[in-house]
């Protein structure tokens, strides 16, 4: 589903030239679940925001599906982006002045899905993530796990083929934790490809295989039996 | 989407309340001066627009030069109007109006008592309702003024005087010089605001020709200046050139007047060419637009600062929409949507404002507009395409401002130093700012030359001169009541003058050495007491013994010496006028007789014998100087019920010479008066600006105010740190607005013989103003940053 051969990323300032991925080379396949970890500063975010499409490379190729979008413009990936990928976010990213159900509902009007169609998606999503009961909840009135299954319900109400997850348990306690690994666990078995950025060992043993990063560069990749 | 849209930039503008307050009102404020310039620039170029064949409706104008002084006259002769057409082929037809020049008073004769000074009654051809385009409410085009002593009547006058009664058939008595009884034969709409023809009563032409007065005005069988105003109307409105140049061949065939030429104006342009009424709504015409457009760009200028400066709190939810799906473009629409409510919701307070401010916007300007413009469609208009516009400007930086935003930053809470903008902001304050400081200055210019006008030493003692205008009603009592008020106890001095102070003089023809070579000099008549009220000093005064009566004698200014090339003391020299000759017996050190505006011009004083008939035959006006800590109101009253016996009809009327005097800068007082206002908007609004700016740049230095502080910097010095680059713009502003508004304020001085100096306090005085404004409003931001704990601010990162 995703192959990313010699993948570049620079960041300049005006005297200094940083690495942020230095000739990256990964593939994931349809249906994998796969956690990237490494210490701080090696890339791990950079890779992300690539494979979502919200970074654009510098150098190498990024085959999404077999189509090469590492020269995708702006529109062309924005296009891209709303009919295949979900986020989920460390920080939850919900919009303050959106309900939980408006939250959710967001990307299905961009994709320009009708509203009557919206409703039954939506409250079906919610439903599955048993947060029916805060449907008309503002995001500050709900807990940090709350919050964080509102965005995985966001995520998902579009049915994407992949999830990139970004320290999805990073703000939450070890039981609402779980609760988020759960349910991405449960994505994944229906057929969700799911990238996951972590530190947490304890997270990344619910993915099948762990592609540690140093310095942008691959140094290992564990398969989780 | 839409809905969506909508909904979070409802929700945005109630969760955020003070701001949506700040940035809605200050663009209705914007706007709500737009509109009401707009409306009255509208006003002004729609004059005499709204007659059915506006565009080829001309009025002639006659212009001749005679030594060196070019005379323009557009009132004609009674014959004019008919010449012209049977002698100008491309002429169609004309009408003739003449508006009489003083009030009269009318009756009805079914209740004689009610009688009232009313203005407006004009005499005009009988096709004078089928020529333009007034309204008839009662009454056929064709036949009503198509007899003498009949009249229409306007709605106001018709309701005045008969009530809810028709008052066709009816008769109402009108005095001019003499009462005459005119038959009522219509009523017409009041006539619009935006007709340079006033009417309150028209009556026709063939009435004034029946009356004994009428030769007066009827009385040249050819073309030459008169009181009628002719209106042409040609077959093509393109026919100006053509007759024009025919009207000049004309008069050279005639020869009625050497070198006359002839212009045409079109009606629709009457209103803003003429000289001869209140010529500063031209000058306000033309600063007007200009300080409306600046002033809405301000305001635009402001809300685009405004909602950008709060960008980085909507950041976030940009990110979470563009990794949602949304595109730059729908996120741009999103924005657009979002200014399109704000911007509603200003326009509609913007509007409520202007209506609200209206009344007094038109009492300082002393304008009337009728309703019914307001709502007419051209006015519509133009607000229609006030509101797409603003909308189309308020939303277009932010939209392309926010939509550029970068989801990986944003989400992050990375947003860059880099997000733009700041040099933006930082030039829309600067130009605010320079745009109030030169208000300001332009402002204290305007205030101090009026206060120089005021207070100036003129020559003449004006303090406590009334002016009383004596009708020749009065017939041969005038001296008698003359007499009467000199005794009242609280009178010093009383004087007889022809024409009202500073209203205005005669001009008489000075022969000079050759036949050609004629002077014309502004003249003025009054009786031996007048240069004593005034309080006039000599240059050189009649020798003793000598009188100053008479009409073989005058007296001259000396102005008039260099002027008529007299000799240094001209002292029993000899002036000609036509084939009358005049003794020089004395000459006035110069005084301003009229208008500070301009030099002081030769004069001629001539005092006719106490029995000289002119007074009796022209009126004139009574100067009574009244000793100082009398009581006025009971003064008055006894000059009043003097004159009312002698004169029952004609209503008193008074002014006082200082009145006078100030009224001839009323063009100023109201350019002072809003101009004052003016200033006042952009100072808000510039400060608005400077808040929003403030508020943006301040967030982003959040983190190195709170490394400050862990380091031990005081509140003082931070608040110091803050307001010091915003200052830096004001005295950037400064800089920039002085010398524009010196060369401004320095051409517009130029205008005025007598004027003060421009000098240095002026503009510190309007320097310290913006920089107090900026330190004042600064100071919130930068002391909100100050007192913030550090610990906050630094996690925050």
């Amino acid at each position: 589903m995703i192959k990313i051969t010699e993948l570049q990323k620079y960041y300049r300032t005006e005297e200094v030239e940083t690495i942020a991925l230095n000739k990256l080379s990964i593939e994931v396949k349809e249906g994998e679940f796969v956690a990237i970890m490494g210490p701080s500063g090696c890339g791990k975010s950079t890779l992300l925001n690539i494979l979502g499409l919200l970074d654009d490379p510098d150098g190498g190729s990024y085959l999404f599906n077999n189509i090469e979008v590492a020269d995708f413009n702006e529109r062309k990936r924005a296009d891209l982006r709303k009919h295949n990928i979900g986020f989920v976010f460390q920080s939850f990213n919900l919009i303050d002045e959106l309900t939980v159900f408006e939250n959710v509902e967001l990307p299905l009007i961009y994709t320009g899905v009708p509203s009557s169609e919206r409703v039954g998606r939506v409250e079906k999503v919610l439903d599955k993530m048993q947060i029916m009961h805060r449907r008309n909840h503002y995001p500050q009135q709900l807990s940090g796990g709350q919050q964080q299954r509102v965005a995985v319900a966001r995520a998902v109400v579009n049915n994407p083929k992949l999830i990139l997850a970004d320290e999805p348990t990073g703000n939450l306690d070890s039981s609402n934790g779980n609760e988020v690994m759960e349910l991405l666990t449960d994505l994944n078995e229906q057929g969700t490809t799911i990238i996951m950025v972590t530190h947490s060992e304890h997270d990344a043993r619910y993915s099948h295989r762990i592609i540690r990063l140093l310095d942008g560069q691959t140094v290992m990749e564990n398969i989780m039996i | 989407m839409i809905k969506n849209y909508i909904k979070i930039a409802w929700r945005n503008l109630v969760s955020q309340r003070l701001f949506s307050f700040i940035n809605i009102s200050g663009l209705a404020v914007g706007l709500a001066v737009c509109m009401m310039i707009m409306m009255y620039v509208a006003h002004e170029m729609s004059y005499d627009r709204f007659h059915e064949n506006a565009d080829r409706i001309f009025i002639p104008q006659q212009s001749f030069t005679m030594n060196g002084n070019t005379m323009n006259m557009e009132y004609m002769s009674y014959a004019a109007g008919e010449i012209i057409k049977q002698r100008q082929p491309v002429v169609k037809d004309y009408t003739r109006t003449m508006a009489y020049f003083k009030p009269v008073i009318a009756s009805n004769p079914e209740k004689p008592d009610a009688k009232f000074s009313e203005k407006n009654l004009l005499f005009a051809d009988g096709n004078f309702f089928s020529f333009f385009s007034f309204k008839l409410l009662s009454g056929s085009a064709q036949h009503v003024l198509d007899r003498p002593f009949t009249v229409v009547l306007s709605e106001d006058m018709a309701k005045k005087y008969f009530g809810d009664e028709n008052p066709i058939g009816k008769t109402i008595v009108l005095k001019t010089d003499s009462a005459f009884t005119y038959q009522v034969a219509g009523v017409a709409e009041n006539n619009p605001s935006n007709s340079s023809i006033k009417y309150s009563f028209v009556t026709s032409n063939q009435s004034l020709l029946q009356m004994k007065e009428a030769k007066l005005y009827t009385g040249t069988k050819d073309i030459s200046f008169g009181n009628f105003l002719p209106y042409l109307l040609l077959n093509h409105a393109s026919d100006t050139a053509t007759l024009r140049r025919s009207l000049d061949l004309m008069a050279k065939q005639d020869k009625t007047f050497d070198k006359v030429h002839y212009s045409l104006s079109a009606l629709s342009t009457t209103h803003l060419k003429s000289n001869f009424g209140d010529s500063s709504n031209l000058k306000y015409l033309k600063i007007f637009p200009l300080v409306a457009v600046l002033i809405l760009l301000l305001a635009l200028a402001n809300y685009m600062n405004l909602s950008t400066a709060r960008a980085t709190l909507r950041a976030k939810e940009v990110g979470v929409r563009k990794v949602s799906g949304a595109s730059r473009k729908t996120i741009a629409a999103q924005f657009y949507v979002e200014s399109a409510l704000f911007t509603t919701l200003s326009f509609v307070l913007g509007y409520v404002l202007c209506y609200a401010f209206k009344p007094w916007f038109l009492n300082v300007l002393q304008l009337k507009i009728d309703s019914s413009f307001l709502y007419s469609p051209m006015v519509l208009i133009l607000l229609a395409v006030l509101f797409i516009i603003t909308i189309l400007i308020a939303g277009s930086y932010p939209a392309v401002i926010l939509s550029a935003f970068k989801p990986v930053a944003t989400l992050k809470g990375k947003m860059s130093k880099a997000t733009g903008g700041v040099a933006v902001r930082k030039v829309f304050t600067t130009l605010q700012f320079a745009l109030s400081v030169g208000l300001i200055i332009c402002g204290i210019v305007i205030d101090r030359q009026l206060y120089f006008f005021r207070h100036k030493d003129i020559g003449i003692n004006r303090d406590n001169v009334v002016m009383i205008p004596v009708h020749n009603t009065f017939g041969n009592n005038y001296n008698a009541f003359k007499q009467d008020v000199a005794q009242l106890s609280g009178i010093e001095n009383v004087a007889t003058s022809h024409h009202s102070m500073f209203h205005g003089y005669d001009m008489v023809s000075i022969n000079g050495k050759t036949k050609d070579d004629i002077t014309m000099v502004a003249s003025w008549m009054g009786d031996d007491q007048l240069i004593k009220t005034l309080g006039l000093k000599w240059k050189y005064a009649p020798a003793t013994g000598e009188r100053l009566a008479g009409m073989d004698r005058l007296v001259i200014n000396e102005a008039a010496i260099a002027k008529l090339h007299l000799p240094v003391d001209p002292v029993g020299s000899y002036l000609q006028s036509g084939d009358q000759k005049f003794k020089i017996i004395g000459v006035l050190k110069d005084f301003n007789y009229s208008s500070l505006q301009s030099e002081i011009s030769p004069l001629i004083l001539f005092t006719p014998p106490a029995k000289f008939p002119f007074f009796k035959r022209d009126g004139c006006n009574l100067f009574a100087k009244i000793k100082a800590h009398t009581n006025l109101p009971t003064l008055l009253g006894k000059i009043q019920s003097l004159y009312k016996k002698y004169d029952a009809d004609t209503p008193f009327d008074y002014t006082f010479m200082d009145d006078a005097f100030n009224a001839q800068y009323q063009a100023e007082d109201r350019l002072s008066s809003i101009f004052s206002v003016f200033t006042y908007i952009t100072i808000a609004l510039a400060s608005l600006g400077l808040f929003g700016l403030a508020a943006f740049t301040i967030e982003q230095r959040t983190k190195e105010i709170g490394i400050r502080k862990v380091l031990g910097a005081s509140i003082g010095s931070i608040n110091s740190l803050l307001s010091a680059d915003f200052l830096k713009l004001v005295i950037l502003s400064i800089v920039i607005a002085s010398p524009v508004a010196w060369w401004a304020m320095h051409n517009w001085l130029q205008g005025f013989a007598y004027r003060i100096n421009i000098s240095w306090w002026m503009f510190a005085f309007a320097g310290m103003t913006a920089i107090l404004t900026a330190v004042a409003t600064v100071s919130y931001h930068a002391l909100k940053a100050a007192l913030a704990n550090p610990v906050k601010s630094l996690r925050s990162e």
